[in-house]
């Protein structure tokens, strides 16, 4: 297909190729590029941010920036890694991969499903548009420490940006309010892409593939997305009353106006600690995946990992308040929500043990995906421990505003969610790109980033326990803390450099790297039974699904001791189906292109804009406008057709 | 083949039609908004610092017709949709108009309600109370409002050459759930600000 | 095919329905000028129960939709009813 009609009233052929084609895309596999290459980034930008606070904190009494310079990089740092950067990337594997695993031919709502990606991406520029747009104000009491330079002018107020703090009192001008709108906007995009993943896991599944026969990691994406679907309007309606309170003179959070800054703790948090499930789940989905295929056996309990995931889901709504024991909440409550995080160990443990049980007496191949994947689970654990350490309401007031804490959440965020993100980006690539990447290369990255990660995070849980504190610019000399801050700003140099080693392989592989066959991994799972990469219809002919690991089972038999026998036709069988999703015997019917999901997400940004500037002209024209945009795009979006028309 | 292609409902996983699950998810998470919305108010209706309490100056009266007509723009509303599926094309229309006009009756309402209140000294800012107040039915009375533009686009449609054909009738399905949503969020909010002391 | 499959309540069941609904309005409403103590909030809320399912059951048809829609719609009414609540005794805890 050299162009491809977009139907309604823009009506008019655009090429398959080109800028254009990426600007209307509505097709999944696109958009999760555009997610995938878009959080990846930010990951490089909330990196260099990191440097920048390790190379400050190199040193005792260190100037390399200034306070609020500091106060900027780690709450942007912050928030990038987390809404700009695990969550795009976690949604690129479920735009990816969710409709390949479950038999369909793209999402159930394609053009909502790009609209997603245009309201994250306006998010992250209104975000990241606060280092050179916002200004940051005189605060209460008129002294000024210092002059805010660009880089000091980014949002500040910490990544959960508590008032009174963040309030207009201590937080004048516009810094804070850039944070507030940007994420406003980054997560409607997110409530938007959960009603559609959600609906595409419960009505697109292929014939014969029931909910228990679907792969671990489309379970742990409905998961993730009831958890988004049900968090984000809480946080939502937490940011209107910030905003208010800034802007409008209402006194939500303003003890001396009436208002309770706990109640923006609990509302921050009832979305807060949801999210962080939301954050490691698609990484314990891709784990689950690959440990079976690299282990040569099934997923150890595939019942007991599904209903532990959907556990863990449930109860992380009901452990919001261990983010606030230290908040002077009372002590019956500490009490129920300290049992209550107690409690979400254990379906955690489960995961753990189940994923031992998985390698267990297989046949190990440490290749890239694997390493990654068993690097998760031990890093996952150790962030699991600490965490589990904070249940214990005493010693939690100790840790509290520590770098332990920063330990704890860095070995799940990272050494976790970003090791199986790993896993998975070398364990999909090639089918992705129907190249392989260079298995020596990876392996450089793994162990560089490995020990590189541990060197900077691993010093923090002594760090915080001898009290270091958090989100504070430097320390004095002499306190134990000289020796161990360096030793983890060298590690993050080493993890950045394992960052470049693995950019230079995806680049390199992607030109030149060995061509890939369907199944390169001897795969369990449907997405590897279509070519590498998937053709844009995905399947040329649905497929019908008779067991949980579909594809294995058509590739092996079982001997009377269990062992995995290799069926006598199975390559027969492979190229067999390469053909037929090849060449289809009906051609298959795709949603076109459109131009409104793009189109409404710029009226988004241009409200956003707006709204930052509504005190001036300028900012009301936006409004103006940018509501016009809002209503027009809707408007002929409901009113053109999802799919080509023929013969229009 | 045609446009349903993939949003039809006769071969989905669940049975049911896929923009049908859609909207239901949408309305669910809307629980956890409004939910916000109202704790707020449970807990801050007592606080007033300074300033008039919204208390003193709600209208029962007032406010018990205004939830009347908004109950009855659901009536018509569901009478839209029966006109509909008799494939009654200028019926629909009328009663899609009606319902337009009893939430707009519904806003103009709020909008009376709100400026009295402004011109009483109670305004969003007056203490925690009033705020409390004015977020809730004001983003109650946001989302009614887009409802309306909702009703009208489909009254626009309806002009069309093929109309409200059945292809589209899931569009007024799913704006109608949304509309009762709208509704029922209303019938909490009477009872919890409005009628219980 | 779409509506067709299930049972439909017809133009007048609506508009008894809508008649019901009136009327509890109706008491809802005497309710707030009659005193009868503490009763009186739990009548309201019972009243606004029955109003709600009414309108969710017969106007949005989950009467007649499948379980499973039945379950997603709860599953947001529980969540929120669930943490709203916990929330609220927190507060109560510290003194409001």
């Amino acid at each position: 297909m050299t162009s491809i009609a977009t139907s309604g009233a823009l009506r008019r052929r655009i090429p398959a190729t080109g800028f254009w084609s990426w600007v209307t895309t509505v097709d999944h596999k696109r958009i999760a590029k555009l997610y995938g290459y878009t959080g990846f980034a930010f990951f490089i930008i909330g990196g260099l941010e990191a440097l920048l606070i390790r190379l400050q904190l190199a040193r005792p009494e260190n100037a390399f920036v200034t306070p609020a310079e500091y106060n900027s990089l780690f709450t942007m740092h912050g928030t990038t890694m987390i809404f700009l950067v695990v969550m795009p990337l976690a949604a690129a594997f479920m735009n990816y991969l969710l409709p390949l695993m479950l038999g369909a031919r793209d999402v159930a709502f394609p053009r909502l499903n790009a609209l997603g990606y245009w309201f994250f991406l306006g998010g992250g520029i209104v975000l990241y548009s606060s280092y050179i747009l916002a200004t940051a104000g005189v605060p209460a009491g008129g002294f000024v420490p210092e002059t805010i330079s660009r880089l000091g002018s980014a949002a500040n107020g910490g990544w959960f940006m508590y008032p009174p703090n963040s309030g207009a009192t201590f937080s004048p001008g516009s810094v804070i309010d850039f944070w507030l709108v940007g994420i406003a906007l980054a997560g409607v995009g997110s409530l938007v892409s959960s009603v559609n993943l959600l609906t595409t896991i419960f009505n697109l599944r292929a014939k014969g593939m029931s909910l228990m026969r679907m792969p671990v990691f489309a379970w742990m994406s409905m998961v993730v997305n009831f958890l988004l679907l049900f968090s984000i309007p809480i946080i939502t309606v937490a940011i209107f009353m910030l905003i208010f309170d800034r802007q409008f003179g209402t006194s939500f959070f303003e003890a001396s106006g009436g208002g309770d800054p706990v109640l923006y703790q609990h509302l921050f948090w009832l979305f807060g600690h949801p999210e962080v499930y939301i954050l490691i789940l698609p990484a314990m989905g891709i784990v689950s995946e690959v440990l079976p295929v690299f282990s040569r056996k099934p997923l150890f309990g595939y019942p007991a990992v599904v209903f532990a995931g959907i556990a863990i889901g449930f109860l992380g709504f009901g452990v919001w308040a261990h983010h606030m024991f230290a908040s002077g909440i009372g002590p019956i409550t500490q009490a129920a929500f300290g049992l209550s995080t107690m409690t979400i160990a254990i379906p955690t443990g489960i995961k753990v043990f189940n994923w031992i049980g998985t390698m267990w007496g297989g046949k190990l191949r440490f290749k890239a995906p694997m390493l990654f994947a068993i690097g998760f689970v031990a890093m996952f654990t150790i962030g699991g421990l600490s965490g589990v350490t904070h249940s214990i309401v005493p010693a939690d007031w100790q840790q509290t505003d520590t770098y332990y804490v920063v330990a704890h959440f860095h070995y799940v965020l990272f050494g976790g969610a970003m090791f199986g993100i790993f896993a998975g980006l070398y364990y999909w690539f090639p089918k992705l790109t129907g190249r392989m990447y260079h298995e020596r290369l990876a392996k450089w990255h793994f162990w560089l980033m490995l020990i590189g990660f541990n060197l900077t995070f691993g010093p923090m849980h002594w760090l915080g326990l001898i009290g270091m504190a958090r989100r504070t610019y430097t320390y004095a000399p002499g306190l134990g803390f000289d020796f161990w801050n360096m030793v983890s700003t060298i590690g993050s140099f080493l993890i950045a450099s394992s960052v470049l080693l693995f950019m230079a392989n995806w680049i390199d592989s992607r030109r030149r790297g060995k061509p890939a066959p369907m199944d390169p991994w001897d795969a369990r799972t449907l997405e590897w039974s279509i070519p590498s990469p998937p053709p844009e219809y995905n399947f040329g002919e649905v497929p019908a699904v008779e067991a949980l690991d579909d594809l294995w089972h058509q590739k092996y038999d079982e001997d009377e001791r269990g062992r995995p026998v290799r069926k006598p036709d199975a390559d027969a069988r492979l190229s067999d189906l390469e053909q037929r999703h090849l060449h289809p015997a009906h051609p298959p019917h795709l949603p076109a292109p459109s131009a409104f999901p793009p189109l409404a997400g710029l009226s988004a940004l241009g409200f956003a804009f707006g709204l930052l500037y509504h005190a001036t002209a300028f900012g009301v024209v936006l409004l103006v406008l940018a509501t016009v945009g809002l209503v027009v795009s809707f408007l002929s979006w409901s009113q053109e057709p999802l799919e080509e028309e023929a013969g229009k | 083949m045609t446009t349903h292609e993939l949003a039809a409902h006769t071969e989905t996983s669940t049975g049911i039609d896929t923009r049908k699950v859609g909207m239901w998810a949408f309305l669910s998470s809307e629980a956890l908004f409004f939910g916000a919305l109202i704790t707020n108010y449970l807990l801050f209706k007592g606080r007033t610092l300074e300033g008039v309490h919204p208390r003193e100056l709600l209208n029962i009266p007032f406010t018990s017709i205004s939830s009347f007509v908004l109950l009855m723009s659901s009536l018509t509303m569901v009478l839209a949709h029966a006109a509909l599926t008799r494939n009654d094309q200028k019926a629909t229309r009328r009663w899609l108009l009606a319902t337009a006009a009893l939430g707009a009756t519904f806003i103009g309402g709020q909008v009376f309600e709100f400026t009295t209140f402004y011109r009483e000294g109670m305004t969003l800012s007056t203490n925690p109370a009033s705020s409390s107040f004015f977020v809730l039915t004001g983003f109650h009375g946001a989302h009614v409002t887009v409802g309306v533009l909702l009703l009208l686009s489909l009254v626009a449609v309806s002009f069309r050459r093929k109309g409200l054909t059945f292809a589209r009738g899931m569009n007024l399905e799913l704006v109608g759930l949304y509309w009762h949503f709208v509704d029922i969020v209303w019938i909490v909010i009477f009872t919890v600000v409005y009628l219980i002391r | 095919m779409a509506t067709a499959d299930h049972a439909h309540p017809t133009p007048r069941q609506y508009v008894a329905i809508a008649g019901i609904l009136v009327v509890l309005t109706a008491i809802e409403v005497s309710l707030y000028y009659l005193d009868i103590g503490g009763l009186n909030t739990f009548a309201l809320i019972v009243l606004m129960l029955l109003k709600f399912t009414l309108v969710v059951a017969f106007y949005m048809h989950l009467r007649y939709e499948s379980g499973f829609l039945r379950r997603l719609f709860a599953a947001g009414l529980a969540v929120a009813g669930t943490v709203y609540l916990i929330v609220l005794l927190a507060f109560l805890e510290r003194g409001l």
